[in-house]
């Protein structure tokens, strides 16, 4: 991946340019990933997304937790990733633990082991080896590591211990980093 | 008239055509999804033409309930309303009325029924129902027959058969726009070969573009079935189109061709789809079950739709049910598997090995049903290579 700043502006805004192993053309920032979920966006098949906007819509981001139920990550991995399974080879993924609507964290959940998670299919603790079991066999194009998310109103305290996990797992998704 | 129908090619009893409507010239045999609300659920028309979808199928009970036959006219008819270039059929709305509407009664008058939006008492007359099809402009109309279940014995039946010979008088009296759409009036008659005879001459009589076998795919058993079908496509004319209405399962289709019929229309193949069901040429494949949750293989690997091109088994059983876009994807599917029938069965027929194939897949081991063997007798189609008894 390679990410490049072109303009800045008077402030802090920038344009920038993202080139992407698998999307043919780069994409200008700032720009906006389409949610999805298990991988494809909720009413959108591959054969329409491709009426939408190119390179501009090529981007999308995804929760690995939607696929907590299944296919496993071997069944992922001999599929050949994420790209693979869902049929869109020519487009970017983002992976993020969290989803803003159905895989939610759950910070009074969360502990030193892992972080916790509502999702459709009940509360789920995800250890960091967990994720990058779902990071290897998935192969996204970019992916944020697992953090303890707090809300806003977390108290001096609790922001702290989430600071502290961040970071360690951190470490310990770069260690298992594919 | 505002159709041609040309046979292009025959084996016994069987015919592949081209038949021309004003807004699409289509080949048969051919299947028409089922578009009940102006749209096919789970499809944009788009994905339909890509699919090579000929004529879908509108509901004019459900249609003229909402948004209303007025509106649609108003915005120039069915086809710009949802967009669909090619050709549409509708229903005259009778069957829904008796389906769906627990206290609906038919009198000479019409079918009087409650209205669902706020109960007031309601009539569908075959004017009404004419002048509702004229209004959404489909290339194929269907009059208003007095329909009756297959499983109901007694003169009811034969009551209904009269009636509607009387009510498609009416219906051809008040029909519009005969130039631009084509009125097709629908054999009924029950189980009854006698009542069913009576009523293909009164239809053959009255010269339509087309015609229709009703009041089947009802729950009758499937050796009357097929024995009704035989019936009519024997008697009705050569040279229109035959129309066996609510039919329905692969299977049906391949006999009922082999037997002379050349359109069907069902909402089997997306009905169960939105149930996790796919169409394979074995039969139907649970997408559901617990078999599927690693199976890396497509659906069908003989079919060639976007859906079988790009997903796994395994991805499709993590959808199903739990979100919309399983539907989406089984629906697409199983509608390409329908229309890739027909088509196979159009290019197929003058070769006369269709039946064949399809029956080798289906029951690999060699157990055809009876009435399929019966059927295939009359028809004139040797399946004794397909047959282990």
């Amino acid at each position: 991946m390679k990410f490049a700043v072109k303009a800045l502006s008077s402030g802090k805004a920038r344009a920038g340019v993202v080139h992407l192993g698998s999307c043919p053309s780069p994409i200008e920032t700032p720009c906006l990933l389409l949610s999805t979920r298990k991988g494809l966006p909720i009413f959108i098949s591959p054969d329409l997304l491709s009426s939408l906007p190119s390179p501009d819509s090529n981007l999308l981001q995804f929760s690995p937790l939607h696929f907590s139920e299944g296919p496993s990550p071997k069944t992922i991995s001999s599929i050949g990733g994420l790209h693979q399974m869902v049929g869109l080879h020519e487009y970017g993924f983002a992976a993020v633990a969290r989803d803003s609507i159905q895989c939610l964290p759950e910070c009074g959940s969360t502990n030193k082991t892992g972080a916790s998670f509502e999702t459709p299919c009940g509360r789920r603790l995800i250890k960091p080896v967990e994720y990058m079991e779902m990071i290897t066999s998935m192969k996204p194009n970019l992916w944020a590591t697992l953090a303890d998310e707090v809300p806003a109103w977390a108290n001096n305290k609790r922001n702290k211990t989430s600071v502290d996990r961040t970071v360690k797992w951190l470490d310990e998704c770069i260690a298992r980093s594919p | 008239m505002a159709l041609r129908f040309e046979v292009l090619g025959r084996f016994n009893r069987a015919r592949a055509a081209q038949l021309t409507l004003p807004h699409f010239a289509c080949q048969t045999p051919l299947f028409m999804p089922v578009g009940t609300q102006g749209t096919i659920k789970g499809l944009t028309t788009d994905q339909l033409e890509e699919i090579g979808c000929q004529i879908i199928l509108g509901n004019t009970y459900h249609l003229a309930l909402r948004p209303t036959s007025e509106l649609i006219d108003e915005l120039g008819g069915l086809h710009k309303f949802m967009n669909w270039p090619r050709a549409l059929l509708t229903d005259s709305g009778g069957f829904q009325m008796v389906s769906l509407l627990h206290l609906a009664d038919i009198t000479e008058k019409g079918v009087t029924f409650q209205s669902p939006v706020d109960g007031k008492p309601m009539l569908l007359t075959p004017e009404e129902s004419i002048q509702i099809q004229n209004r959404i402009g489909a290339d194929i109309i269907m009059a208003l027959d007095d329909v009756v279940r297959t499983t109901i014995t007694g003169p009811r039946i034969e009551e209904a058969m009269y009636r509607t010979l009387r009510w498609v008088d009416r219906c051809i009296a008040a029909h519009k726009r005969p130039h631009e759409q084509n009125l097709f009036g629908i054999v009924q008659g029950g189980l009854d070969p006698v009542l069913r005879d009576i009523c293909v001459r009164g239809l053959v009589d009255r010269n339509l573009p087309g015609y229709a076998i009703g009041g089947l795919a009802g729950g009758e058993d499937k050796d009357s079935f097929w024995r009704v079908v035989a019936q009519c496509t024997a008697a009705l004319p050569e040279d229109k189109p035959r129309y066996v209405m609510g039919v329905g399962y692969p299977l049906d289709i391949v006999v009922c061709s082999a037997l002379g019929a050349d359109m069907y229309d069902c909402v089997y193949p997306t009905r169960t789809a939105r149930f996790g069901t796919a169409l394979v040429p074995e039969g139907v494949l649970k997408l559901k079950h617990n078999a599927m949750v690693n199976d890396t293989r497509p659906i069908d690997p003989t079919c060639a739709c976007m859906v079988c091109k790009n997903y796994t088994r395994a991805y499709i059983h993590c959808l199903v049910t739990k979100d919309a876009m399983g539907s989406q994807l089984l629906s697409y599917h199983n509608l390409y598997y329908m229309l890739q029938l027909s088509r196979n069965l159009h290019s197929s027929i003058v070769e006369g090995r269709f039946v064949c194939d399809f029956l080798q897949k289906m029951f690999p081991k060699g157990d055809v049903p009876e009435w399929v063997c019966n059927a295939m007798d009359v028809a004139g189609i040797d399946i004794s290579s397909c047959c282990s008894s």
